[in-house]
């Protein structure tokens, strides 16, 4: 408990990358994780035996065919769906406890912001339910920091698919938590706004230090944000291959069209034609 | 370009309440009901209609201004009755919606009874009531809180249901507790269909309050409808009939306008 508030405080401008990953700690540790849904008969195993540990500070992609149970891992991580075997440790405690300490944050495919709320009151949310949260960053700094200054007082309604994402992210931010679990959170999106939030994805990955594992199923956004991605195979769902992305960062949206980058997302296209 | 028109929009809506400007937007209604009112004069007066069978327009005007005293006398306990009717049985059901929503066996046991005494119809149980609770106020505010209840109560039920799972699965992670997830998420997605039901309820809590003062009062617009039917007294019959669809109207709107103060976004699961 002694180390945890140096780890909580914003960590700002702290330079990470493939070199940070190695010395760093385990944020979740993954073990022998089965999923299965229903019972009897009817039960559908979506995982089978996972193991996998995310680095602190890292920011792991996942990548798979549909219901390969990429989501369902990410939902296990946060509590929203059970283990039936196996072990998941998130910084040494279990799901449920982190959520409860505020461990984590999770952005949905969809913004799910209230449509009743503006903006700033959407972000706000997290700090006014679940006991609130010991710590956390100021909303109107953070809407800033997603590029929303200026809009704080706009409901949902009024503002685009992007913007609402935009909203979530921050919201997500605002309890400054260690972890940031996103499911497709831009799989909705245009590819020019889902462009421009991956790069201020990485952006606010790089001010803030926070964890991220980032589900998704577009190869190219898997490889350019991912320090490294998790391919799963589907029937049932499991680990594929756990590999690094040799890229330097920062990456700016024209490192797609590298050699290297080429290379990466034809090696996992050859992989997912074979799960 | 677009801009500009965007920051033109407001000010044409403000306008909008300028007496000229609502004329000029809704002249098609207005013109339509200034010449069935002229129809209705003409073919009074042209085919000698004796008035206790239909009175002309201008004989109701004349019963407006002959029985104003009268008219305003009765519509206060109407308006009275109607507006607590209105009060508690929206307030039950909205509370009975809760509870049938927190409780799976609350609603089993208790939604085919509201079904039931919802099929009774209204004008069979205001004699019962009147047996029951006597002459007074008590037995119309009653019926007018039960035509209320059951919209009401299907609305509310079906709102504080209409919570997207996503939403819901964002409150866990929050270890949002119970209460937290009623008041910050159901209850406030449910408004758009409660106001839905509220502006059905304004206008049935003015006909229950009518149907109860029609079987046995001394007073109200139910009672002064049955007193100038039976006394041939046909303009103040009529003038009484508006005075009732006016209430209606009245409280229509105020409901309304309540709504749109209240709910400033749009619901994609209602309208």
């Amino acid at each position: 408990m002694a180390g945890e508030g140096d780890v909580n405080k914003p960590v700002l401008k702290r330079p990470p990358g493939p070199q940070a990953a190695t010395v760093a700690k385990t944020a979740i540790q993954v073990e022998n994780l089965d999923v299965v849904f229903g019972a009897g008969a009817g039960a559908v195993t979506a995982l089978s035996g996972v193991n996998v540990d995310i680095p602190e500070g890292g920011l792991v992609t996942m990548l798979g065919p549909s219901g390969c149970g990429k989501s369902t891992l990410l939902r296990a991580f946060a509590d929203l769906v059970p283990a039936a075997a196996g072990e998941i440790a998130i910084f040494g405690r279990s799901p449920r406890l982190a959520r409860e300490a505020r461990d984590f944050a999770f952005v949905f495919q969809d913004a799910t912001l209230l449509p009743w709320r503006t903006a700033i009151d959407n972000v706000k949310l997290p700090l006014e339910v679940g006991g609130g949260a010991a710590r956390h960053a100021d909303p109107a700094k953070l809407l800033e920091l997603v590029g929303l200054k200026g809009r704080e007082k706009a409901l949902p309604e009024e503002l685009s698919g992007g913007m609402r994402q935009r909203v979530a992210i921050a919201r997500a931010l605002v309890t400054q938590p260690r972890i940031l679990l996103m499911d497709e959170p831009f799989g909705a999106l245009d590819e020019i706004t889902r462009d421009k939030l991956n790069e201020e994805l990485l952006r606010i990955w790089q001010e803030t230090g926070t964890t991220i594992v980032f589900v998704t199923h577009s190869i190219p956004e898997a490889v350019f944000l991912g320090q490294r991605v998790l391919v799963l195979a589907t029937n049932p769902g499991r680990v594929r291959e756990y590999m690094p992305v040799p890229l330097a960062y920062p990456r700016s949206l024209k490192i797609r069209d590298t050699l290297e980058f080429v290379e990466v997302t034809a090696h996992l296209r050859q992989l997912l034609e074979d799960c | 370009m677009a801009d500009l028109s965007l920051a033109k929009a407001p000010r044409t809506t403000d306008r909008s309440y300028d007496f000229a400007a609502v004329v000029a937007q809704r002249w098609p209604a207005i013109a339509t009901v200034v010449a069935l009112l002229a129809l209705w004069e003409i073919i009074t007066v042209g085919f000698h209609v004796p008035s206790y069978m239909a009175p002309s327009p201008l004989d109701v005007v004349g019963a407006f201004h002959d029985n104003g005293q009268i008219l305003w006398s009765n519509f206060l306990p109407t308006l009275g009755e109607a507006l607590a009717g209105f009060f508690f049985g929206n307030l039950i059901a909205v509370m009975v919606a809760v509870l049938f929503v927190h409780s799976q066996t609350a609603e089993r046991a208790f939604y085919p009874v509201a079904v039931f005494m919802h099929t009774i119809p209204i004008i069979a149980l205001a004699p019962i009531l009147v047996l029951l609770f006597g002459n007074g106020v008590t037995p119309k505010v009653i019926i007018a809180a039960l035509i209320c209840f059951f919209p009401t109560l299907v609305n509310m039920v079906r709102g504080l249901k209409a919570v997207s799972p996503a939403a819901l699965d964002l409150m866990r992670v929050l270890s949002a507790t119970p209460a937290e997830i009623f008041w910050k998420v159901r209850l406030q997605s449910s408004l758009p269909f409660l106001f839905a039901a509220l502006k059905i309820a304004a206008t049935t809590c003015v006909i229950g309050a009518i149907v109860a003062e029609w079987i046995g009062s001394s007073f109200g617009l139910g009672a002064l409808i049955i007193e100038a039917t039976y006394n041939f007294r046909s303009s103040l019959l009529y003038a009484t009939v508006f005075v009732a669809a006016l209430l209606a109207v009245l409280l229509f709107s105020a409901v309304s306008i309540a709504e749109a103060r209240i709910i400033r976004w749009k619901s994609p699961a209602v309208s």
